[in-house]
C-alpha cells in the first residue's frame, strides 16, 4: 500500500527530522530527574527572593518629620507647624490658637509628619519649576524675600529642576527653603523599591541566574551525553545532517526551558503586580518590564544554550570551560550597573540582554532618573546635604537601574540588542556544528 | 509473516542521487590508525546484494569497518563510499542505509514504537507516516504484540529485534548489522537469523559480523574474514572449508566404549592420533577429515558402535584463522 505523499509545507517539513529531534529531547528531559532538580532549585531561588520582596511591601516604611514641626515645642498641646500657621509664637505656651476666639482646637501630631508632600509629576523633559509649599512654611508672612526665594529665580517657594542636555540626566533640585520638605517616604519608598525590585529580579534573578545556570545543566550535555551513552549512534546513521542535529537539540532544550521562563515571568509578574503599591488593584503598567525581562531571558538562554552545548561538544568536561564564561558574564553584569557605556560590555551576552531590560524600563517608566533624583534628594533640608536626606530605595533603585549604553531610543536599544542576541546565537550554532561534524563517535 | 516492504511516504532526500553503477558498498586502500594502532589496514573491499558476514575476533576491526560506512569514523587514508558518496561529508545515502549498533544503550524510557517512530521521522517522514511505517517494521520483526511497552522491560533479544526494526525503516537497500546475535535466547537467535536470511532474499545487501563462525555459517556462505584490522579472506566460506580440510583436525567422538571403537578406527590410514580425554569420549588427530567424514559411520554401523555426538571442535573461527595464517594468530 503506498500513500499519496501530500504536498510539503513549513509546518510538514518541520514535523519531519528537526521535529523529531527536538520533541525526543523534550521528552527525554521529562524523563530525567536532573531536569526536575534544576527546574525546582531555580524555582527557589526565585521565589525566595520574591518573600522577600512580598514582606518588604507589607512593611511600614517610618513615617519622618524631616522639618520637625509635629513637635510641640512650649508644651501648650498644638504643634509647631499649627502654630506657625495661626502666627503664634511656637516657643510660647501662652501663644496658641486655643486663646482665639473662637478657639482652634489643637491638630494631632501626625497630621503635620508627611504634610509637605512631593507635588511634581514626573512629566518635565527640560529645564523647569515645580513644587508648592502645601504646608505654608515658606509663604509664612514674617519671612524675608530672600528667605521664600533662595534659589533666585524671581518666583518664591518653588524649585527648579535642570536638565543636562549632554548628559541627558537631571541635576539636584535647587529648592527654595522649605518646600516640599516633608514629603511622604512611604509612598516614595514602596514605588522605588518596587522599581528597585523588578530591576533586580529581572537582571539578576532571571537573566543572570536562571539565563546561565539552566543552560549551564541542561544544555552542556545536549550533545555530549547522547556521545558517550552512544546512543548518538542510532541518530547519525539516519539521513540528518550533524548540523541538523545541534539544532534540533537546541530547539528541544528551548522548548523546555522557554515555557519555564515565561511561566516563571508571569507568575512572579503577577504576584508583585497585586503586591506592589499603586491606586488600582493591579500594576498593569509593569507587565511590559515582564515582558522585557522574559524576552532578554529568552534570549540569554538561546546564546549561552548553543554556547555551552558547542562546549559540551568540543570536551568531555564541557562544564570546565563553561564556567570561565559564566564567571565573565557575573563581571560584565555587574560592569553594566556601574558603567553601561563600557565598550567591553559588547563582548558579552549578558550586556546586550540587560540593554533590553534597561530600555524597557525607561519605556514603562518614563523619567526614571528624575524620580531617582528626587528620592535622593528626599526634601532638600538636614544636616548632612544631598546623600543623608535620601528616601529608603532611592539608593537601591540607582543602583539596579542604569542607562542602556548605546545612546539611542529605548526602542531602537531593544531593537539592536535583539538582532546581536541573534546573530551571536547563530554564530554558535555554526561553531557548534562545525565542532560537532568534525568528531569522531566510537 | 512477512508483510510487503513497500515503503510509506517519501524519504525527503530528493537531493541525493545515488550512483546506480557504484557499488554499493566500497572501501578503496581504507586505513584507520590511532597513533601507532592500525585498526584497520589498507582494506579494499566491494559489496553488492546479497548478505556478507564480516568474520573476525574481538579487536580484528570489525566495529572499525563499520563505524567508518556510518560515517562515524573519518579514514585515516582511502576512500569509503556509500552508493557512490562518502558517508563522512555527506549523510543523504543514509536514506537508504539500515543500521543495527553493537551498542547496547538505548533509551528505556521509550516505547519500542516510540523508538523506531523517532527514527523513522528522522528519515523523513512525518509523525503519522512514522507511525505506520514503526507498525510494519514491528510487525517484520514480530514485536507487534509488546510494541507499546518501554524498551527497559524488554530482554536483550527484544531489544535486539527493536534495533532492526529500527533499522529497517524506510526499506533500506543496505543494513548493517553489527553483532546482532550476540547474548540472545536461542529463541531470538533463530528469529533474527530468519529476517537476516529474508532480507538476502529480497535482494537487499546485508552485513552482518560476528565472533562465531556458526552464527554466520547458518546465515550465509559469503563471508569476509578481517585479522588485526587486515582482510585475510573474502569469499564463498565452503571453499575456505575444503581447503582446510587437508590440514591436521582434531574429531571428538561420545561412544559407550571409546576403547573398541578404536580400535577399529586405527587401521583406517587418514588417522594417525588417538586420545581418550574421558571414559565416554575419543578424540582422533587426522589428515584428511573428508575421508574420515566418508568412512566413520559406515565403521561405527558395521561394528554397532553407540556413538552420541560427532564434534570437530576446532573446526571454529579460531582454527580457522590459524590456518589462514599459518599458525601466526595465536
Amino acid at each position: 500500500m503506498i500513500s499519496t505523499p501530500k504536498k510539503d509545507n513549513v509546518f510538514r517539513a518541520l514535523d519531519r527530522k528537526l521535529g523529531a529531534v527536538a520533541e525526543f529531547t523534550m521528552r527525554q528531559y521529562r524523563t530525567k530527574l536532573s531536569t526536575w532538580v534544576i527546574l525546582g532549585v531555580g524555582f527557589i531561588a526565585i521565589f525566595i527572593v520574591v518573600l522577600f520582596y512580598v514582606d518588604s511591601m507589607q512593611q511600614d516604611i517610618e513615617a519622618i518629620d524631616n522639618d520637625g514641626d509635629s513637635i510641640d515645642w512650649d508644651g501648650d498641646g498644638y504643634p509647631t507647624g499649627q502654630e506657625r500657621i495661626y502666627g503664634t509664637d511656637p516657643d510660647n505656651p501662652d501663644s496658641h490658637p486655643g486663646t482665639f476666639t473662637p478657639p482652634i482646637a489643637p491638630d494631632p501630631p501626625e497630621k503635620w509628619i508627611n504634610e509637605d508632600d512631593f507635588d511634581w509629576d514626573l512629566s518635565a523633559n527640560g529645564d523647569t519649576t515645580v513644587g508648592y509649599d502645601d504646608d505654608g512654611d515658606c509663604r509664612l508672612s514674617d519671612s524675608t524675600q530672600s528667605q521664600k526665594d533662595n534659589n533666585r529665580n524671581n518666583v518664591e517657594c518653588d524649585i527648579i529642576l535642570d536638565y543636562n542636555e549632554m548628559q541627558g540626566k537631571w541635576a539636584e533640585p535647587d529648592s527654595d527653603r522649605l518646600v516640599d520638605e516633608d514629603p511622604d517616604e512611604e509612598k516614595y519608598a514602596k514605588e522605588a523599591i518596587h522599581r528597585a525590585f523588578l530591576l533586580a529580579i529581572g537582571k539578576m534573578g532571571f537573566v543572570f541566574l536562571l539565563g546561565i545556570f539552566l543552560p549551564l545543566f541542561l544544555a552542556t550535555g545536549l550533545i555530549r551525553e547522547e556521545m558517550e551513552n552512544s546512543t548518538m549512534h542510532f541518530m547519525l546513521a539516519k539521513p540528518i545532517a550533524r548540523r541538523d542535529v545541534f539544532l534540533g537539540r537546541i530547539v528541544g532544550y528551548l522548548g523546555v526551558v522557554w515555557p519555564y521562563i515565561i511561566a516563571m515571568g508571569l507568575i512572579v509578574g503577577i504576584i508583585s503586580g497585586f503586591a506592589g503599591p499603586g491606586d488600582s488593584f493591579f500594576r498593569f503598567a509593569d507587565l511590559g518590564m515582564w515582558m522585557a525581562i522574559i524576552f532578554a531571558t529568552m534570549l540569554a538562554t538561546l546564546v549561552y544554550g548553543m554556547l555551552f552545548c558547542a562546549l559540551g561538544t568540543l570536551w568531555k568536561r564541557g562544564i570546565v570551560l563553561a564556567l570561565p564564561f559564566a564567571a565573565w558574564e557575573l563581571g560584565m553584569a555587574i560592569l553594566s550597573f556601574n558603567a553601561p557605556t563600557a565598550s567591553i560590555l559588547r563582548f558579552s551576552v549578558i550586556g546586550w540582554s540587560l540593554n533590553i531590560i534597561d530600555a524597557a524600563s525607561l519605556v514603562v517608566w518614563p523619567n526614571m532618573n528624575l524620580f531617582i533624583n528626587m528620592g535622593l534628594w528626599g526634601g532638600g533640608h538636614g544636616a548632612g546635604g544631598y546623600w543623608s536626606n535620601s528616601i529608603e530605595g532611592a539608593d537601591a533603585l540607582s543602583a539596579f537601574s542604569s542607562d542602556t549604553g548605546l545612546g539611542i531610543s529605548p526602542i531602537a536599544t531593544i531593537v539592536v540588542s535583539t538582532i546581536v542576541l541573534l546573530f551571536q546565537a547563530l554564530i554558535l550554532w555554526l561553531v557548534g556544528s562545525a565542532i560537532f561534524k568534525g568528531k569522531e563517535i566510537e | 509473516m512477512m508483510p510487503d516492504l513497500q515503503q510509506v511516504g517519501e524519504g525527503q532526500t530528493q537531493q541525493w542521487a545515488p550512483n546506480t553503477t557504484a557499488p554499493v558498498v566500497l572501501l578503496e586502500n581504507v586505513s584507520k590508525t590511532y597513533g601507532k594502532i592500525h585498526a584497520l589496514s589498507e582494506i579494499t573491499l566491494a559489496l553488492s546484494g546479497g548478505v556478507t558476514g564480516i568474520l573476525g575476533t574481538n579487536g580484528a576491526g570489525k566495529s572499525t569497518l563499520f563505524n567508518l560506512l556510518m560515517g562515524k569514523l573519518k579514514p585515516s587514508s582511502g576512500k569509503v563510499k556509500l552508493f557512490g558518496t562518502d558517508p563522512w561529508k555527506n549523510p543523504a545515502p543514509y536514506a537508504r542505509v539500515g543500521f543495527v549498533p553493537e551498542h547496547e544503550k538505548m533509551h528505556d524510557w521509550m516505547t519500542a514504537h516510540g523508538f523506531v517512530s523517532l527514527f523513522a521521522r528522522l528519515n523523513g517522514l512525518t509523525r503519522e507516516e512514522a507511525k505506520v511505517e514503526a507498525d510494519r517494521v514491528l510487525n517484520f520483526v514480530g514485536l507487534t504484540d509488546v510494541a507499546h511497552k518501554q524498551l527497559g522491560r524488554y530482554s536483550k533479544g527484544m531489544r535486539q529485534r527493536v534495533k532492526i526494526a529500527h533499522a529497517l525503516v524506510n526499506d533500506p537497500e543496505l543494513i548493517v548489522l553489527d553483532e546482532p546475535l550476540q547474548g540472545c535466547d536461542p529463541l531470538a537467535r533463530t528469529t533474527i537469523m530468519n529476517v537476516i536470511r529474508e532480507l538476502g532474499k529480497m535482494g537487499r545487501t546485508v552485513l552482518v559480523s560476528s565472533h562465531i563462525l556458526h552464527e554466520i555459517e547458518r546465515i550465509t556462505e559469503q563471508i569476509v574474514i578481517l585479522h588485526n584490522g587486515r582482510l585475510l579472506a573474502l569469499g564463498n566460506l565452503h571453499a575456505i572449508r575444503e581447503k582446510m580440510d587437508n590440514i591436521p583436525h582434531t574429531i571428538s567422538i561420545g561412544c559407550e566404549n571409546p576403547k573398541e571403537l578404536a580400535k577399529d578406527i586405527i587401521n583406517n590410514d587418514a588417522v594417525y592420533g588417538i586420545s581418550f580425554p574421558s571414559g565416554d569420549n575419543l578424540q582422533i588427530q587426522t589428515h584428511n577429515l573428508n575421508e574420515v567424514h566418508r568412512e566413520l559411520p559406515a565403521l561405527i554401523v558395521a561394528n554397532g558402535h553407540k556413538v552420541s555426538s560427532i564434534d570437530n571442535p576446532d573446526d571454529d573461527l579460531e582454527s580457522i584463522l590459524n590456518y589462514l595464517t599459518g599458525g601466526m594468530s595465536r
